[in-house]
């Protein structure tokens, strides 16, 4: 499915075909359904659901980079396959598209197809510029950690399958005690400040742990990190100049590729000064 | 044909409420041999049991049948009453209308028809049913004891004082298991040591225990009365009979500080040539051949410094394991446990230097420990200025262990206490707490006393530990007063889950026992039979059936030697018929089953080359019984005519 965050899509499709996987882009795909689900739950399932039968119909697994997405139709995946009135229910609804939901094909992102799918030595071999030196925190975010129950891609309280990944690239990790906090973004409509203040707080204790650059995998956090950290940094007092790169990003920098060509220059943060 | 009674039980409403007894009795009247059937309210009781023999004298009857409960319940109880009345004690069959009937179903009307047939099929085993004898066997007078901490010390002193010989086995160098390791106990303050070391000694210096340090069990055969045991003893490299204790080779060792000492739960090191703490028992040393430069890489300098350095000449580098056979009539097993390791929770942050566990704290304040009883935290030895306990790390929680570890409250209270006297009125303490769990005698009255001093209690799990570097920083959500804390402290204690040995597993196959859902070991009754096991002959102490306090576990020591004296003050126990027989014509000497027999109770006949039961060794497993290829082994009274004849009859 694809994303409204143009340099994680442009990346996506830089690299990808590089790893052996081809992406199917299909006609009819609607919205997750997540941005309604404090509305109206079971509009919220009818469109992933819907969204799932569509895969199933071309016999597809289904890729979802942006983490709320993937939030969205595991857990209709994990409703559905438990209830089986409900998915009795949907099903009738999506009947008139002539759509069954089966449950039987995945949900894939990105994290796990490049960690899990792919593999680490395949990306490992692709690396012409390793990132020697650079010292990079990680962020996962809320949607792709929790909750454990439904089944997320990473451990949720110890996610390690992207700095897995940054080690491939040559990069060096290390554990910090804000890795989970939150981006801020659920409360940016409601509570803008306190939204600011989490992301000011986070970016703010990632540079003080000299940590040269930050990579993210989910729109919603990249949003908040990269377009809002100058005013993040104004939030909480303190001069932010973090380059914050989506995972996909760095790995194109990794396997040689031109800036442009992963949408490098769509970063609003300062990705120009990360130099290896 | 066989005169047969039928006794149908009420057991007050719970089978009367499913099942209609009065017309279950009617219809029991009308099968093949049955001369009378009676019901009762409770067939078990006096009355019931009067019942029963003036039938068999009024009707005459050579056969019972008993409907009502299992006969795990009561079928010992029947047998001694129709014993009483005159009828062969094995000429009993009980029809299990209760847990097989009436607690299973609810439809009256399908239970009863059920019922029926449950009594039709009994009363045709009962036709053929063989009157058995008893026999008897002669009881080694010996006891064995595995594991030497409070628990197994407490069962030895108990069987050796009532006359007995014991056989102790302790796997680590010395005995006192983790109570040795604990400085004070709870709520009383007495100083561990104090308590437990005049325990080791007599255990030491007593005639009838036989001490094996350093050992293991290898291997069981045999069943009660007459087990035969061996004991691996693994090589200490050091001659125990010439070996003063002097410390002379820990001295010298080369690897002096710097192996890691398990004793102190990491906290403190030791040599390869060590003795686990100042009171062990036995006071000798041991050379450990997993880090011993000389015994893992074979060159130790030019020769090895221990053996230079001891003046008894007690060092032997040549020891090799030694396997010792002993042969007992019942065996105690009192294992332990297990700490969880809080790494698999990696939220409260245990790969920080300063988050350590309460059984680490506890090693920092003895003063036998790796500080001498200072409280100094280990990343940089300076005494921390505010302390924060976790309790129920993995307690009590269902992505981890269930159930309640009943010692974590009470022992982070007390190191509440002790470290509120070394440390002073200025350290801030705080105790994140789910309930405290003090429910045992004084406990709730040492709570109330913690309470007073000045210590911060939240209710609640913390959310995050985090590694600030210096300090640890803890979220809380206090449940009591609906509001988040954020903590910053310089220590963090974790009072982890009490798990069951990590070895269990193998250990309860070795000696056929059964483990519970949790992995401890399974009682036979939890509530009236809580130390016997299902194997006859071994019991069950302390936490190796799951976790208690001290005073739990010395209780059930003794009460576990108690159940083991029942066996061992008797000359010779009562052999159970119903075990494996064979059909000499029909048994072509081929023997399949003495090589499935898992007691070694199956053995060929030398001169006539049939298969023969050792009715001392045999349980009546059936093992024999069901792959004998011509069907010559055959087990007393559940015999292929019999059990066919039960099918037949309700088919």
């Amino acid at each position: 499915m694809p994303t409204e965050q143009y340099a994680y899509e442009i990346s996506l499709r830089e690299i990808l075909p590089l790893l052996d996987v081809e992406l199917v882009d299909i006609e009819g795909f609607s919205c997750c359904g997540e941005p309604m689900k404090s509305v109206n739950q079971l509009m919220t399932l009818y469109l992933s659901a819907r969204n799932l039968a569509i895969g199933e119909k071309h016999k597809l697994d289904m890729f979802a980079p942006c983490a709320m997405c993937h939030l969205a139709l595991s857990e209709c995946k994990y409703v559905l396959d438990s209830n089986p009135e409900m998915k009795k229910r949907i099903n009738e609804m999506l009947a008139s598209e002539d759509l069954n939901y089966h449950g039987d094909k995945g949900i894939v992102h990105t994290v796990d197809l490049l960690h899990d799918h792919i593999d680490i030595e395949a990306i490992k071999q692709h690396v012409k510029k390793p990132l020697k030196g650079l010292k990079i925190a990680t962020h996962y975010g809320c949607h792709l950690i929790r909750p454990s129950e439904i089944g997320r891609p990473v451990h949720s309280e110890n996610p390690q399958k992207i700095e897995e990944i940054l080690k491939a690239l040559g990069a060096e990790t290390a554990p910090y005690a804000q890795k989970l906090d939150c981006c801020g973004a659920p409360l940016l409509a409601n509570l803008p400040e306190s939204a600011l203040t989490k992301t000011g707080q986070k970016l703010k204790a990632i540079q003080e742990q000299g940590f040269v650059a930050l990579v993210d995998v989910c729109p919603w956090c990249h949003k908040m990190f990269d377009s809002k950290q100058v005013k993040a940094g104004e939030t909480v007092a303190a001069k932010l100049d973090i380059p914050v790169l989506y995972l996909t990003q760095l790995i194109g920098l990794a396997f040689g590729l031109k800036r442009e060509k992963l949408g490098l220059e769509l970063n609003l943060s300062p990705v120009g000064k990360l130099e290896f | 044909m066989r005169r047969i009674g039928v006794f149908v039980c009420h057991c007050g409403i719970n089978i009367a409420h499913t099942v209609d007894v009065e017309e279950l009795t009617k219809y029991a009247s009308n099968l093949d041999g049955v001369v009378v059937s009676k019901s009762y309210k409770y067939m078990c009781s006096d009355v019931g049991a009067t019942l029963i023999k003036d039938s068999i004298k009024e009707f005459n009857l050579d056969c019972v049948v008993v409907a009502s409960c299992s006969p795990r319940m009561h079928e010992h109880t029947f047998r001694e009453v129709i014993s009483d009345g005159g009828v062969n004690p094995y000429r009993l069959e009980i029809a299990n209308i209760r847990e097989q009937c009436s607690w299973a179903h609810s439809d009256k009307e399908k239970a009863t028809e059920k019922a029926k047939f449950l009594i039709r099929s009994a009363v045709a085993k009962a036709q053929l049913l063989e009157p058995l004898k008893t026999s008897n066997i002669p009881v080694t007078p010996e006891a064995l004891v595995i594991g030497a901490g409070i628990a197994g010390i407490q069962a030895s002193l108990d069987l050796a004082n009532n006359g007995f010989k014991v056989y102790l086995v302790e796997k680590e160098p010395s005995i006192g298991g983790r109570m040795s390791q604990l400085d004070k106990t709870f709520p009383t303050l007495d100083c561990s040591s104090c308590i437990l070391t005049p325990k080791m000694m007599e255990v030491a210096n007593h005639q009838n225990i036989e001490l094996f340090t350093y050992s293991e069990l290898a291997g069981i055969e045999g069943s009660i009365g007459n087990y035969k045991v061996k004991i691996k003893k693994k090589p200490r490299y050091v001659d125990v009979k010439k070996c003063t204790g002097c410390g002379d080779c820990a001295a010298a060792c080369r690897l002096k500080d710097r192996v890691t000492n398990e004793f102190d739960m990491g906290m403190g090191k030791r040599g390869a040539a060590y003795m686990p703490f100042p009171q062990a028992v036995p006071l000798k040393y041991t050379i450990d051949s997993k880090h011993c430069l000389f015994l893992a890489r074979g060159k130790c300098g030019e020769t090895p410094a221990c053996r230079e350095a001891c003046a008894q000449g007690a060092i032997n580098f040549d020891q090799k394991e030694e396997i010792i056979e002993k042969k007992v009539g019942a065996i105690i097993v009192a294992t332990g446990y297990d700490l969880l390791d809080p790494s698999s929770l990696y939220e409260y942050g245990y790969a920080a230097p300063d988050v350590i566990t309460t059984l680490e704290l506890e090693r920092l304040i003895s003063s036998s420990g790796p500080t001498k009883g200072e409280i100094l935290r280990p990343s940089d030895k300076q005494k921390p200025k505010s302390v924060t306990f976790i309790l129920c790390v993995g307690s009590r929680d269902e992505t981890q262990c269930t159930w309640c570890c009943r010692i974590g409250c009470m022992s982070a209270l007390k190191q509440v206490y002790l470290l509120r006297e070394k440390l002073g009125e200025d350290v801030e303490i705080n105790v994140c707490y789910t309930d405290i769990r003090s429910y045992g005698k004084g406990y709730e009255e040492f709570y109330r006393k913690v309470r007073g001093l000045k210590t911060n209690m939240f209710r609640g799990r913390p959310s995050e530990v985090r590694n600030m570097g210096t300090q640890q920083k803890i979220d809380i959500f206090d449940t009591t007063t609906n509001k988040l804390f954020e903590i910053t402290t310089d220590l963090v204690v974790l009072a982890p889950a009490l798990v069951p040995r990590s070895n269990a597993v193998d250990f309860a196959r070795l000696l056929h026992l059964t483990l519970s859902g949790d992995g401890f070991l399974l009682e036979a009754h939890p509530k009236l039979r809580p130390m016997d096991t299902f194997v006859n002959g071994i019991f069950i102490a302390g936490c190796c059936q799951g976790p208690k306090d001290i005073q739990d576990t010395v209780s059930q020591a003794s009460g576990a030697a108690s159940r083991a004296t029942t066996i061992l003050a008797k000359k010779e126990l009562e052999v159970d018929p119903l075990i494996a027989a064979v059909d000499e014509e029909l048994c072509t000497g081929c023997g399949v089953c003495v090589e499935v027999c898992p007691y070694d109770a199956r053995a060929l006949n030398d001169k006539s080359k049939i298969a023969e039961v050792n009715e001392a060794l045999c349980v009546g497993c059936g093992a024999c019984i069901a792959s004998c290829p011509s069907n010559a082994s055959i087990h007393k009274n559940f015999t292929k005519k019999q059990i066919l004849n039960m099918v037949d009859d309700i088919i």
